[in-house]
């Protein structure tokens, strides 16, 4: 639909993306989505009352939209926010949730595109990537983020990333990274991996993509506050023993994530979720009211 | 009272001494409980307390064997330690599997179970006529590892502690500390005891009034640091100024373990064994043991066995699979026995065969005897 237009109208009219964020709370999501935005897009939590911290909060999912600029690029950016994930001590209902949420998106432009008459300001409310925080541990995947990836990936482009990534030392980042992929090649998961054909695509596009299919998954930290360094600002957290900068990729993996959202793969993002996702998710619709009609 | 003129005693003194002799002599059990999701620290924090590897890293190399059983176990290492001729007995009990599955309603039990059966098991010995030689297991502290979210705490940590706190000293940690600013740190801990205090949660308290001015400060620093934010680390790193120390290298500086600003690390081991582990042991047997005793006393007679709720599936699973061991050798045994029964009859069989056909063989010789004789003697009456 809308992304089927000529690149030069896209460019002077800005484009559409839109990203969810998953994750238990505590692992920075929220904090994440602020450093993306560069702005206070997500309130900060209230921590409720300590008379109700004992009560189980079911998870919530919030859209945020942003108007942003990317090199003189616009981008209305819309991150899904879901507070409540993984916190309840039953959380088998959250899985349900999400995906009952991305299929709607899908249904409203299954009913759209059948109707007779269009409405030409429909807006596509489809989501194009999620990325899923899993907690450092240490150790390898939880059975939490096996299940979640496992159900959402057929549905959504998902991309894992490592939250609070500042608990590692390089080495534990290194076995961390490569333990959590081995499990994810185990249990045969379908993530977004930075696609590339060694055949067709040229050297600088191969390049480009192994390198950030070897930074998999993407090792975050985030922060809104900016604190004096060297006589610079910088974005940062200040510890007794250090300072850890945002935007030094020495540090951690968020410039190049950011970047590849937002500007190198949006596109791919976005063809895979219509072009694959949502034609599955079609014909899989279509052929049970087939099956259901017929009976 | 009478007492004694000073210089001239008659050496009622020497008893401190001689109590000390023979708590030397007799060395010390110690158990302690590490309750909290895997991956918070709880193996390195202990092998950096003890300055030894009580407990060696997971492995991930089996982790693809997959056992379906979701259940919490536990997981008891033991450890002889000595430190100037004092021995101690050291119980590290660990808890896998606690708050890691998606559903972990209930994944308490097993822990709790174990905390009152380790009194159960106490006092059914003290009741035996033959009571010397006591195996104690009684839990003294139970360290609870809390997720460094800097948010709060979570329905699951309350729901825990909750029950942990009534039946054992509940010590509550803040685990990987180095992952919060200072800032973060402290509005933490103070939302943590907010949550605590709101929620009627019971953690370990001691007497903070001593003998002396500088115990009494001390106490009151250990107490004001709960909850004890702690790093753990086995390793020597050197720091910007050339110091080794135990800590964690990081790109943009080192955490050290030690260093009070950093962590509550020292603070935390002072507690558990340098000051107040004589406390910890004290009260779980004074105070917690005996709770335990009564409530169990007021609705059960002497001797009576205690009556279970709730059967542990995994235990279930082992009944299972021993009962099945025990058919399947029962009918091997069987069969052994069978096809001897088989051999022994065909054996009979066989020989029975023989002797009928000797017998009919002898027959067929006096039948042949007879004839000869019978043909023999009208010849001889000739």
């Amino acid at each position: 639909m809308a992304h089927r237009i000529g690149r030069r109208k896209n460019v002077k009219k800005g484009f559409q993306f839109t990203l969810m964020v998953v994750g238990a709370s505590g692992l920075g999501r929220t904090t994440f989505i602020n450093t993306l935005c560069d702005a206070d897009v997500v309130p900060k939590r209230e921590c409720d009352e300590p008379e109700m911290a004992h009560v189980e909060e079911a998870i919530k999912i919030k859209p945020y939209t942003v108007e942003l600029d990317e090199d003189g690029v616009k981008i209305s950016l819309t991150v899904v926010d879901t507070p409540g994930f993984g916190d309840m001590i039953d959380n088998e209902y959250c899985f349900q949730e999400i995906l009952g949420y991305l299929e709607r998106q899908y249904d409203d432009i299954l009913s759209e595109e059948s109707r007779i008459k269009r409405n030409p300001r429909f807006r596509d409310n489809r989501v194009h990537a999620l990325l899923y925080f899993i907690t450092p541990t240490g150790h390898s995947l939880r059975e939490i983020d096996i299940e979640l990836m496992k159900r959402l990936s057929p549905r959504i482009n998902v991309i894992p990333v490592v939250g609070k990534a500042d608990t590692f030392t390089p080495q534990e980042l290194a076995d961390f990274k490569k333990r959590v992929m081995e499990d994810i090649e185990h249990h045969n998961i379908p993530i977004y991996n930075f696609p590339y054909d060694p055949e067709e695509d040229d050297e600088e596009t191969i390049d480009e993509n192994s390198e950030l299919r070897s930074l998999l998954p993407f090792a975050l930290i985030g922060c809104e506050e900016e604190i004096m360094v060297n006589g610079r600002k910088v974005r940062g957290r200040q510890y007794p023993w250090g300072i850890v900068e945002v935007d030094n990729t020495q540090h951690c993996d968020f410039a190049k994530l950011r970047f590849a959202l937002l500007s190198s793969h949006l596109q791919d993002l976005k063809e895979i979720t219509h072009d694959y996702l949502y034609e599955n998710y079609r014909t899989e619709k279509l052929s049970r009211s087939a099956e259901n009609l017929s009976d | 009272m009478v007492s004694t003129q000073a210089g001239a005693g008659i050496g009622i003194a020497n008893l401190p001494n001689q109590r000390h002799a023979i708590a030397s002599k007799k060395g010390s059990n110690y158990t302690i409980l590490l309750c909290g999701e895997s991956g918070l620290g709880k193996t390195t924090f202990i092998n950096t307390l003890f300055t030894t590897t009580i407990k060696t890293p997971k492995t991930y190399k089996r982790r693809f064997n997959n056992t379906a059983e979701k259940t919490v176990e536990i997981e008891i290492i033991r450890a002889e330690l000595e430190e100037k001729q004092f021995g101690v007995k050291l119980s590290v009990v660990d808890t896998p599997g606690f708050g890691d599955y998606t559903n972990n309603r209930d994944s308490w039990m097993p822990i709790i179970d174990f905390i009152d059966d380790q009194h159960e098991s106490y006092m059914r010995q003290d009741q035996q006529p033959q009571r010397q030689e006591l195996s104690d297991m009684r839990v003294h502290c139970c360290l609870y590892f809390i997720r460094p979210t800097g948010h709060t705490l979570k329905p699951l940590d309350i729901e825990v502690m909750k029950r942990l706190g009534t039946r054992v000293n509940l010590i509550p940690v803040i685990a990987k500390a180095d992952t919060l600013t200072p800032t973060d740190l402290h509005k933490f801990k103070k939302r943590i005891l907010e949550v605590i205090a709101a929620q009627n949660i019971q953690c370990y308290t001691f007497p903070l009034e001593s003998d002396d001015e500088a115990s009494t400060r001390r106490n009151m620093n250990i107490m004001a640091a709960m909850p004890f934010s702690v790093i753990g680390s086995t390793e020597d790193v050197q720091t910007v100024d050339g110091r080794t120390v135990k800590g964690r290298q990081y790109s943009w500086g080192v955490a050290e373990v030690e260093n009070e600003d950093h962590c509550d690390f020292k603070k935390l081991r002072q507690l558990l064994i340098r000051t107040h582990m004589l406390d910890l042991i004290h009260s779980t047997e004074e105070t917690h043991y005996e709770n335990y005793r009564r409530s169990q006393m007021e609705t059960r007679k002497i001797g009576e066995p205690k009556v279970k709720t709730v059967t542990n599936p995994k235990w279930k699973e082992e009944e299972e699979a021993l009962r099945k061991r025990f058919t399947e050798q029962v009918r091997l045994e069987e069969n052994r026995f069978r096809s001897w029964e088989q051999q022994l009859i065909a054996e009979r069989d066989r020989l029975n065969k023989d002797l009928e056909a000797e017998h009919s063989h002898i027959k067929a010789l006096e039948a042949e005897l007879e004839s000869m004789q019978v043909g023999l003697s009208p010849k001889q009456r000739k």
